[in-house]
């Protein structure tokens, strides 16, 4: 008994620092990623190799093919696959070039200029000019679209186009965020050709065939979607940046997680956009011909106090829980040690803005206990703490169902049992959350994930005073000073030094205890090359066009680009991570040149027409069988 | 002419017996926490106040209770469900084209389901107290109680990810697309490990039923007199008490094909399969209010037709049943 005890914390022991030790190589690796300069212009795609499908297995439905009316989460994973946006972000939160292949910002922040790529045609071969941005931007102020707000559509003065090529959006005030908002979401530029109808109510009217048949000016071509199942993309032959290296790109929609990666793991899909549960990464990265990534992304989870509790309004008890809950413990046991504890007031992952000074109070149980002895709430003889006039100290701990915030919330009940306070989790649906929590502000402490980017001014809608989602209803007023200052402010120097000031007063305030920063997870078979998040600076988020294939056909040099120089560049480039596996499949492939993009496995060929007989046969069976008990009861 | 009579009456009952379903359902589905316009106005992160107002006005939410259920009432008369929220189409269609598929997956495990349950349920009372019944009994007691996805993900892992012979997930192999007669068969294909999983997780319901039935029956006086004439035990079991003890599986079956059109939400949400019942499990999550009632309507229509059938299905089956002598 006694050995198994030790060989089991033996192990739990070798795996906890394994995985510490994955989870600090993966964030240097991280580092190393981030420092790859942005590249300046486009850079057109160069394939290695073309041909090939390539399947993603996504978490989720599209809700329509208008990315700019609603959130829809499923369709921003794919949209970029059909449209383009003016600015987009790469895998670290950069804006780099899309549409725009050059913007400039004049000197009051109020106005910005943009200069769109030439000769770009939309999927069905009408030229893509400056009237469709003014027509996508007007519209998402006339029809209140999702980036409404985000874009501060209430002070846009007007979007000028001197010519076909050129867009100026006039601000009333300045407005520096905007460039890194227009990057991010619902910002994605529609035809206008095929939208701006008079018969139309709007642009969600159910008769508008772009809804379901959508015409972008992307990488691929819509080609069907059958609801619950699947997207498939075409590639673009006259795609501005140059032919996609795949042929084919197809969305496989399954929405349960181990589901997905069962999957994925029988070879039904070449991507993994579902997080699966943490404890099976080591499984999947041991998987032969599949490789995990990780990334850490501004997303992290927090705990809100809410200040209208009169317990939690005093400053010294969010002290005590901060000193009582052990974040290292929550990276651990709660992500299995993919993450990482969280240290200060904003996500490190928008590294300009995070301030480093703004520490968290560290683990330290005896402070806690002393800041709550000062506080007079004695410990009974149960071990629990009670109030002066003799109740328990007792704080309900709002949830929303998952199997990360219930593995948080258990912890947490049981590190602030320690200290004696006596915590209640109690666990709601998504949406009777928000109603409860968010929109009725009854709790006392609630946690929640979310993505704090992709610029600080998020912190203004999260945690500013009078804000939707500032559920904790925090309101110091230096505070939402310091943020509606840096809303403004042109100089990137001074916002900066605004958005630091304005962490250290909320860390000394402490509205909000930040729990785990995370991390995503890249899954993918290793035969497929160039994903967005090996291709920071290059590739836009959730892009696929440059993605090629190991097994496709390999592609002579001078037929394919018009510009050798680079190519030649980029390929020099590319070898090296992939010498040993092309010096190998080029033999191979270069007998079977003409096979190019059906990839017929043999065995399934085979065992499929089998399996039809013996369920044919079963069919038969039962039938037979029925047909016999009928005959013997007459 | 009484027979007429009494499915006309039972037809107008139906109806009033939707119209009641339908106001329940719409007053317990609006007065649920959580807003719809929330789902499409923002997660809680960017939310967007202007759009949640233009999408209320829109949608008519911004109106009182009982003026929305006079109108959603006339919609329906006027066979007009209305748009989804969520898909902005209407939700007729978003039912229709995932009928096919539902039906494809509930009505086959559901008949095979029937047919093995029943057989095993009057082989095992036979056989009672036998080691054939106790193990027969210890496996459905097992299979009762398997929660249907775990029950999907294990036979998919074994099947799909360590044999290798059947797909995973999905309807059809995106790799290899197929036209004609082999698309069809490629669906069926794809439907082995659902249809499999939802028949293993059906079966206990019949067998149990059947088993008791037929155990009661057998100790009925007459089973007693007909070997006491000397009918050989075949006769008895065939002729007499299975035919006597079809009746209560049969109900069970019947009421279950009406539900065949509200699918099987937690394996179609397992095995991704693009079916009625992840449809709605989808529309609750986001409230999507009309493809959320559009299915109850089809649902509870479904239900009551098929139990009118069933009454109607008594009569053949047992002659003791007749509608003349209501």
């Amino acid at each position: 008994m006694n050995r198994l005890v030790k060989i089991f914390s033996l192990f739990l022991t070798l795996f906890i620092m394994l995985s510490l030790a994955f989870a600090v190589t993966s964030w240097g690796v991280a580092k190393i990623y981030a420092q790859t300069p942005p590249q300046g212009p486009l850079s057109p795609i160069t394939c290695p190799k073309t041909g090939g499908t390539l399947i993603i297995i996504h978490w989720g439905d599209p809700k329509s093919f208008n990315p700019d009316s609603q959130v829809d989460d499923a369709l921003y994973g794919m949209a970029p696959a059909i449209f383009n946006k003016l600015v987009t972000l790469d895998v670290n939160y950069n804006v780099i070039p899309d549409l725009a292949e050059s913007w400039e910002v004049a000197p009051n922040g109020s106005t910005f200029i943009f200069h769109l790529v030439r000769n770009v045609t939309w999927h069905d071969g009408y030229p893509f000019t400056s009237a469709d941005v003014k027509w996508t931007f007007e519209a998402i102020k006339r029809y209140k679209g999702i980036a409404y707000s985000l874009l501060n559509m209430d002070n846009l003065v007007s979007i000028d186009t001197p010519d076909n090529y050129t867009v100026i959006f006039r601000y009333s005030k300045p407005f520096p965020p905007f460039i890194s908002f227009l990057a991010w979401y619902g910002t994605f530029i529609l035809p206008e050709h095929i939208y701006n109808k008079t018969i139309y109510k709007d642009w969600m009217d159910p008769s508008i065939p772009a809804l379901t048949k959508p015409v972008g000016t992307g990488p691929f071509r819509f080609v069907e979607y059958v609801k619950g199942d699947h997207v498939t993309f075409e590639a673009n032959p006259n795609y501005f940046k140059g032919r996609p290296c795949i042929d084919r790109l197809i969305y496989k929609i399954v929405p349960d997680p181990t589901a997905a990666l069962q999957s994925f793991l029988a070879g039904e899909g070449d991507v993994l956009n579902n997080r699966p549960p943490t404890t099976e990464i080591p499984r999947i990265n041991s998987t032969p011909g599949v490789i995990v990534q990780m990334r850490p992304v501004p997303s992290r989870w927090y705990m809100a106090f809410n200040l209208l509790n009169p317990i939690l309004a005093d400053v010294k008890m969010r002290f005590a829980i901060a000193y009582a809950i052990n974040r290292t413990e929550l990276v651990v046991k709660a992500e299995n040690g993919y993450g990482y504890p969280a240290e200060g007031m904003y996500t490190p992952a928008i590294q300009w803005a995070y301030n480093p000074n703004a520490k968290l109070p560290p683990y330290d149980p005896d402070k806690a206990n002393q800041l709550l002895d000062e506080l007079g709430y004695k410990r009974g003889p149960d071990g629990y703490r009670y109030l002066p006039n003799g109740t328990r100290l007792t704080l309900r701990l709002d949830i929303f169902t998952g199997a990360e915030s219930e593995a948080i919330a258990t912890l947490i009940k049981e590190q602030l049992k320690n200290i004696g306070i006596d915590v209640k989790i109690e666990e709601y649906e998504i949406a009777a959350w928000e109603d409860k929590v968010v929109k009725k502000r009854d709790f006392d402490l609630a946690i929640l994930d979310g993505f704090q980017g992709p610029d600080p001014d998020n912190m203004r809608s999260r945690f500013g005073p009078g804000a939707y989602l500032n559920m904790a209803n925090y309101s110091n007023p230096e505070f939402g000073k310091l943020l509606n200052e840096a809303a403004t402010e042109p100089d990137p120097q001074k916002r900066k030094e605004l958005y630091w000031k304005a962490q250290e007063i909320m860390a000394q305030d402490l509205p909000y205890l930040p729990l785990v920063d995370l991390v995503a997870f890249f899954i993918y078979r290793t035969e497929w090359h160039n994903f967005y998040w090996q291709m920071p600076g290059v590739e836009g988020i959730n892009c696929f066009e440059r993605v090629w294939w190991e097994k496709g056909t390999p592609v002579q040099i001078t037929t394919t680009s018009p510009t050798p120089a680079l190519t030649t560049t980029t390929i020099t480039t590319t070898t090296p991570m992939t010498q040993t596996t092309t010096s190998l499949t080029t033999t191979s492939v270069a007998t079977t040149t003409q096979a190019t993009t059906t990839v017929s496995p043999a065995p399934q060929i085979l065992t499929q027409p089998i399996l039809i007989a013996i369920v044919a046969a079963l069919i038969i069976i039962v039938a037979v069988l029925a047909l016999l008990l009928g005959r013997r009861r007459r | 002419m009484s027979l007429a009579r009494y499915i006309i009456s039972r037809f107008f009952q139906s109806i009033f017996i939707i119209l009641i379903i339908i106001i329940i359902n719409f007053i317990i589905i609006s007065s649920a926490p959580g807003d719809p316009v929330q789902f499409i106005a923002g997660d809680i992160a960017i939310y967007n106040p202007d759009l949640a107002a233009y999408l209320r006005a829109k949608w008519g939410l911004d109106k009182p209770l009982y003026e929305r259920l006079l109108i959603y009432l006339t919609n329906v008369l006027r066979g007009d469900l209305g748009y989804s929220y969520r898909y902005s189409e209407p939700v007729i269609n978003l039912i229709l084209e995932r009928l096919p598929v539902t039906l494809l997956l509930t009505v086959s495990a559901n008949i095979m389901a029937f047919v093995i349950g029943v057989l095993l349920g009057v082989y095992s009372a036979r056989k009672i107290g036998g080691k054939s019944d106790t193990f027969l009994t210890v496996l459905n007691f097992f299979l009762w109680s398997t929660p249907s996805f775990w029950l999907g993900i294990i036979l998919m892992m074994f099947f799909a990810v360590d044999l290798k012979i059947l797909p995973a997930t999905g309807l059809i192999d995106l790799r290899n697309p197929k036209t004609g007669i082999w698309f069809y068969l490629d669906i069926l294909y794809h439907s082995i490990l659902p249809v499999t999983t939802l028949t293993l997780i059906t079966i206990p319901l019949y067998y149990k039923i059947t088993r008791d039935t037929v155990i009661q029956q057998a100790s009925e006086d007459y089973v007693t007199t007909y070997r006491a004439i000397g009918f050989s035990e075949d006769v008895i079991y065939r002729r007499y008490v299975f035919r006597n003890s079809i009746i209560p599986p049969v109900t069970v079956f019947g009421v279950h094909m009406g539900f065949a059109v509200a699918g099987a939400a937690l394996i179609e949400n397992v095995f991704g399969w693009p079916g009625v019942g992840r449809l709605l499990l989808d529309s609750i999550s986001t409230r999507d209010y009309p493809v959320i009632l559009g299915i109850f309507i089809i649902i509870a229509s479904s239900v009551v037709l098929t139990n009118l059938i069933i009454d109607l299905l008594y009569a053949i089956l047992d002659p003791r049943v007749r509608i003349e002598k209501r």
